[in-house]
């Protein structure tokens, strides 16, 4: 970790050096890993003085680790709603046994809660690193106390489960009690991506960018820029956007370049019951398909069913009617959402860690929860939305209700499946940065819990998980042709539930402006493209693949993830001394090559 | 093996381009000749049918019979379907329709495959046109009751390799330590005289005589007394096998076979106990008193321990299997696929013949006690336990040649019953003898295959081709019964073997992720968690589930091997060149020997 910069603010260890500090240990990595080379010349005076005394560790091993220790401890002090973190934190420390689920050994050592993360140090003979949990990770806390001691079992929201062991009644009940407060916390985050406008401007000059939402006031959710026909002006952009909920008018999500159609999304009209029509949104239609080139067909591909549309119009939504949007034809593919997806996901974590569950009907559980059901709708759907891009040369709409939700998982997977600059490391960053961070998937409320939440759910939806979960699918059908691998989608999904960084936090762009985000934290990109870090989340069998890469769908081919929803109980082994071994072949083959293999597909 | 169209699904990847690509081994392609012909291939006989294409219906083409394959070429410009199915696949021959059954294609034959396959093809009606068919195919595909030699006696293949060559017990045992000071080697069954299923080299306890060896054969399910199979290199316990003993109703003991066991379990010193797996379920073992066999009772075998492992007999197997061919074949069954999978129960019984095998193994590495297995003859269960069990325990095993070693030994020589297990040449499809015990030994391979990516030299391909002339009969290795049997009818020579073939060409077999690793024991997972269906064997019929085959990473690896292959090639003709032209002898010393170990990082 030694290239990453650990830069003060100047004004002393604020809340971004701790960011920077912990970094990437939020799934425990060990301190040693994590402490900077370097730390002693750099730090500021402040905190190289800390007093031995209020050091929390008996017997501190190392005056490197002494140090480090003393910079989470103390450094972090940022406020959340004007209480400071410390009025929070009603025990410092407590001894306790931490067990890590079934396959690894326990850990005994001081327990210290702080700011933002709980530590344990093994005692002075212990063998093990310093062990880290960040707090914002924590979906639920049970405790239990009996005798003198007492056990607080924290679920987490990357599905693990921590237990953690602790003498006294009294400490435990107030590291419960620090934990439940200061998990709440929250800080913030950001990065631009402004590149694909670039390319397909370069493609073709039937779009332009837009900077009509500005302000967001034309549309909350939707970032400054967007792209849209050259022919239409931003005038009757604003009147589409009014007959569009949330003001999501239909924008370009991907341009593909060879039958030169276009991918749109968009949210439902507003036509509601008295079926109203908005002639700027027609024209807006229009406009996309005598752009493409003549007389390419156009699709529209509504992500509920016939049913489900029709009732929306009873709150004021809908669907475009056929005559009034000449050469759309409306396709329904219903995907599920909300309630029942979280739900689906909650079912199948409990079934997958319920570990005494008898052999005998393990598969029937399976299928009862549904998961796999909706991965198979999702790739389907976006299979249809790819070949209608592809094979029929068609301009392709996708719309839902908001927009925000089914609507980005199809188009995303189509341009996976399409495009293979969107299959490597950086175009998949991009791709999930414009077609869901900036796209207004609204993070905040869909990842606010995981499945182990006992608060009753009210925006949670498992949709970006759903996004991961097929795009592993991908991966596993197409070993060679996905530049990243497993380890990029366990670190999106751990960083979209709970991260140190700023890049999921907030549910659209406007708010992320308000919030400052960008300034006030880290990239999560950034955090990932250190290239210890990005050499991680590499597939190593990456070959460029120019072709479109269609899944197989049913669900004979479709599996369930292991690596994410078993991922703490199975014993690691097997498939991580696998990847290890690929890696080091990899790593003594760049040795030998001296660079870096490449990695720009050929187009 | 059929090559059907490639679906709408899965086209356009870079890993099916390669398809088209890989050459069918070991077989004269004569561009000339419309049908591939092995040498001792002959022709008998061609005709025009309809083929019943399940996935993209009727298909036009023209089928040539030969004393080893069928073969049909479609006729259809637009269609390159071309069926290779050897005869010894076909398990049962029907006549569909009949001379004045309406409807189109009504008429014709239906194949059922011994593969998870059927085909069906449909004839004119007029003048008995299928008649010839029939019998034709019923001659040469049931060799057996037409008193036709098989067709693995007619293949005069040639390959640089012997494959007979390759498995020689007295090395094998040799290579396992052995003799040693407790374990002799004995000829006593030299002419199968003491037990005509046994091989004729048997490893026995040193102070057992020959004397007692008979005795115990009369004590033992068809004279199959314990023998050493597999012996510890460290701790020297061993893995027995046999046949159930003769308890009967009456509870019958036998004093020699008492004493027996007692000194194979002294030929190990650190533990009192000799530990014996019975492979059925309890209540079979005592059902099996009353036809004579039964199970060691604790009051006359003393010193001992006994557990039932609860893997059920063929007849369940068989029937299980049925059913995935059910679910599978044609049409894979969607709506409720895993809860179908699940009451198979085929992943059920993987899941405890490897949980077997993994208490076997446990038992002699960490229990460091002598383990005795038998289920009722000693020849299927049995087979399955001590093979898998040698499989985790014993690196040597994992490579090619040394799983070819295990199976021509743990299966061949020790008398699993191929033949019946099969039907070779049979026509008798409904033979209660059949039964895929075999094949599940092999599926459990695959398993621990994937949960130890790097483990095995040998890849999926390896296993299927096994599995293919298992039931192809072009090759003597897996027929007749028992070692007596095939002596008698002088395979060796009259016949090649399978191992000739892969060993010919054994990159194509490889695992490109196999590390060598000594002494590691095995223990996979055996969950249903962590179980899954073999896709890429019993559904590769089915062109929407078939995707991804040959496995691109092995293509991959496949051409990497050739390039590099091409660059020694290039290098030693660059080195003999300057070697040439430098007459300095210092400088040569770098021959391609030395440079092999650099290029070999680049897998």
């Amino acid at each position: 970790m030694d290239e990453i910069e650990f830069s003060s603010t100047g004004s002393g260890w604020g809340p971004r050096s701790e960011v920077l500090a912990v970094g990437w240990g939020n799934s425990c990595e060990t301190v040693r890993w994590l402490l900077p080379r370097g730390l002693l010349n750099s730090c500021p005076a402040g905190v190289a003085s800390c007093p031995a005394s209020s050091c929390p560790f008996p017997s501190p091993r190392s005056p490197r680790l002494t140090l480090l220790e003393s910079v989470l401890l103390l450094g972090p002090r940022p406020t959340t709603g004007g209480m400071e973190f410390s009025e929070l934190i009603r025990t410092g420390r407590a001894q306790a046994k931490l067990l890590r689920g079934p396959e690894a050994p326990p850990l005994r050592g001081t327990l210290c809660v702080t700011g933002h993360h709980l530590l344990l140090s093994p005692g002075p003979q212990g063998t093990s690193d310093l062990w880290l949990l960040l707090l914002r990770s924590v979906d639920s806390i049970e405790k239990r106390v009996s005798g003198d001691s007492g056990t607080i079992t924290l679920r987490c929201k990357d599905l693990r489960v921590l237990q953690l062991d602790i003498e006294g009644v009294e400490a435990t009940l107030d590291i419960a009690r620090s934990i439940e407060g200061l998990r709440l916390g929250d800080a913030w985050h950001f990065h631009p991506p402004e590149r694909y406008y670039k390319r397909v401007a370069r493609e073709t000059n039937a779009w332009r960018l837009s900077e009509v939402n500005e302000d967001f006031s034309l549309c909350l959710s939707y970032p400054r820029a967007v792209i849209v026909p050259r022919a239409v002006d931003d005038d009757a952009l604003a009147r589409c956007a009014r007959f569009r909920q949330g003001g999501r008018f239909p924008v370009l999500s991907y341009h593909h370049a060879p039958s030169g159609t276009v991918l749109l999304r968009s949210s439902q009209p507003l036509t509601g019951p008295q079926k109203r029509r908005c002639a700027e949104d027609e024209e807006l239609l229009r406009a996309v398909l005598a752009g493409a080139r003549p007389g390419a067909p156009g699709f529209i591909l509504d992500t509920r069913s016939a049913q489900a549309a029709k009732q929306a119009r009873v709150t004021g939504g809908g669907t475009e009617a056929k005559a009034a949007y000449p050469g759309w034809k409306r396709l329904h593919r219903p995907l599920e959402r909300g309630r029942p997806l979280q739900e689906s996901f909650v079912r199948l974590v409990e079934a997958c860690g319920d570990l005494e569950q008898s052999m005998d009907g393990w598969l029937s559980q399976l299928e009862a929860c549904h998961w796999l059901a909706h991965v198979k709708e999702a790739l389907s759907t976006a299979c249809l939305a790819a070949r209608g891009v592809e094979r029929e040369e068609a301009c392709v709409l996708v719309h839902g209700a908001e927009g925000t939700d089914s609507t980005l998982l199809v188009t995303s997977l189509a341009q996976l499946i399409l495009d293979p600059l969107s299959r490597t490391m950086t175009g998949f960053q991009e791709l999930v940065e414009r077609e869901w961070i900036q796209a207004g998937h609204p993070f905040q409320l869909r990842c606010a819990h995981s499945a182990f939440s006992h608060a009753c759910p009210k925006h949670e939806a498992p949709t970006f998980l759903l996004f991961l979960d097929c795009v592993w699918q991908l991966g596993r059908q197409f070993p060679l042709s996905l530049e990243f691998g497993e380890g990029l989608l366990l670190a999106l999904f751990e960083h979209a539930y709970a991260s140190p960084f700023g890049t999921f936090l907030c549910s659209s762009e406007k708010e992320r402006c308000l919030c400052e985000v960008r300034t006030r934290t880290h990239s999560l990109w950034s955090g990932l493209n250190q290239p210890k870090v990005r050499r991680k989340l590499r597939n190593p069998l990456y070959v460029p693949n120019p072709l479109a890469i269609w899944p197989s769908v049913e669900p004979q081919s479709l599996r369930l993830w292991q690596g994410l929803f078993l991922r703490w109980i199975r014993p690691p082994e097997p498939s991580q001394v696998a990847w290890e071994k690929v890696w080091q072949r990899l790593a003594s083959k760049e040795k030998t090559e001296g660079c870096e293999p490449t990695s720009k597909p050929q187009l | 093996m059929a090559s059907a169209p490639t679906s709408k699904y899965n086209s356009h990847s870079l890993e099916n381009e390669s398809i088209k690509r890989t050459s069918r081994d070991g077989v004269n392609r004569d561009l000339s000749e419309a049908v591939p012909r092995l040498p001792g291939e002959t022709r008998i006989t061609d005709k025009e049918v309809i083929y019943i294409c399940p996935f993209n219906g009727p298909i036009k083409g023209r089928v040539y019979i030969t004393n080893y394959r069928l073969y049909l070429r479609s006729l259809e410009t637009d269609s390159a379907l071309i069926l290779d199915v050897p005869l010894g696949v076909i398990s049962r021959i029907e006549k569909m329709g009949g001379a004045t059954s309406r409807g189109e294609n009504s008429y014709g034959l239906d194949i059922t495959c011994k593969d998870m396959r059927n085909l069906r093809f449909a004839l004119k009606q007029e003048g008995h046109s299928r008649r010839d068919m029939f019998e034709i195919l019923t001659r040469y595909a049931f060799p057996l009751a037409h008193s036709l030699p098989n067709i693995g006696i007619l293949n005069e293949e040639k390959f640089n390799v012997d494959g007979w060559m390759v498995y020689n017990p007295v090395e094998e045992y040799r290579r396992q330590g052995l003799p040693n000071h407790h374990w002799r080697i004995t000829f006593i069954n030299k002419c199968y005289e003491l037990c005509d299923t046994y091989p004729a080299l048997l490893v026995v306890p040193y102070r057992a005589s020959d004397d007692d060896l008979r005795r115990v054969a009369t004590f033992r399910s068809r004279n199959r007394i314990p023998v050493l199979s597999w012996i510890h290199p460290e701790n020297k316990t061993v893995i027995v096998r046999c046949s159930q003993p003769l308890v009967g109703m009456s509870g019958k003991r036998n004093k020699d076979d008492e004493k027996y066991l007692d000194v194979i379990r002294e030929t190990n010193r650190q533990i009192s106990k000799l530990t014996i797996y019975d492979a059925r379920p309890n209540v079979n073992a005592v059902a099996n008193k009353a036809t004579g066999g039964g199970y060691e009772s604790d009051d006359a075998y003393h010193n001992t321990e006994l557990f039932f492992l609860d893997i059920h007999n063929i007849h369940v197997m068989r029937e299980s299997l049925k059913k995935v061919k059910d679910i599978v074949y044609p049409n894979v069954e969607e709506s409720h696929w895993l809860s179908s999978l699940e009451s198979t129960h085929w992943l059920e019984h993987i899941k405890l013949v490897l949980t077997g095998a993994i208490q076997v193994a446990d038992k002699v590495s960490s229990g460091k006690s002598s383990v005795l297995v038998h289920c009722s003859d000693g020849w299927d269960r049995t087979a399955q336990l001590t093979s898998l069990a040698m499989l985790m325990l014993d690196s040597f095993y994992r490579s090619i040649e040394g799983f070819e070693i295990l199976v021509q030994k743990e299966w061949i020589s020790f008398g699993h019953k191929f033949a019946s297990r099969i039907g070779h040449g049979d026509k008798n499809h409904a033979d209660a003898d059949r039964s895929p015990i075999f094949l599940q030994f092999i599926d459990c391979v695959w398993q621990m295959s994937k949960q130890f990516p790097t483990a095995f030299e040998f890849n999926e391909r390896f296993l299927i081709t096994i599995l293919d002339h298992l039931y192809s009969c072009r090759f003597g290795t897996f027929l007749y019964n028992c070692e007596s049997a095939r002596e008698k009818q002088k395979v060796t020579e009259r016949t090649v073997s399978l191992w000739s073939l892969i060993n010919s060409n054994k990159d194509k077999y490889k695992n490109p992720f196999y590390t060598k690793e000594i002494n590691r024991v095995l223990y996979p997972v055996a969950s249903m968690r962590h179980l899954e269906l073999w896709v890429n064997y019993y559904i590769r019929w089915n062109p929407r589930i078939k995707q991804q085959q040959p496995n691109p990473v092995e293509q991959r690896y496949v051409e990497l091997l050739a390039l590099r292959d091409e660059y020694i090639q290039r290098l030693e003709e660059l080195q003999l060149a300057s070697s040439a032209k430098l007459s300095d002898p210092s400088t040569s010393p770098s021959g391609p020997s030395q440079m092999m170990p650099h290029v070999h990082t680049h897998f």
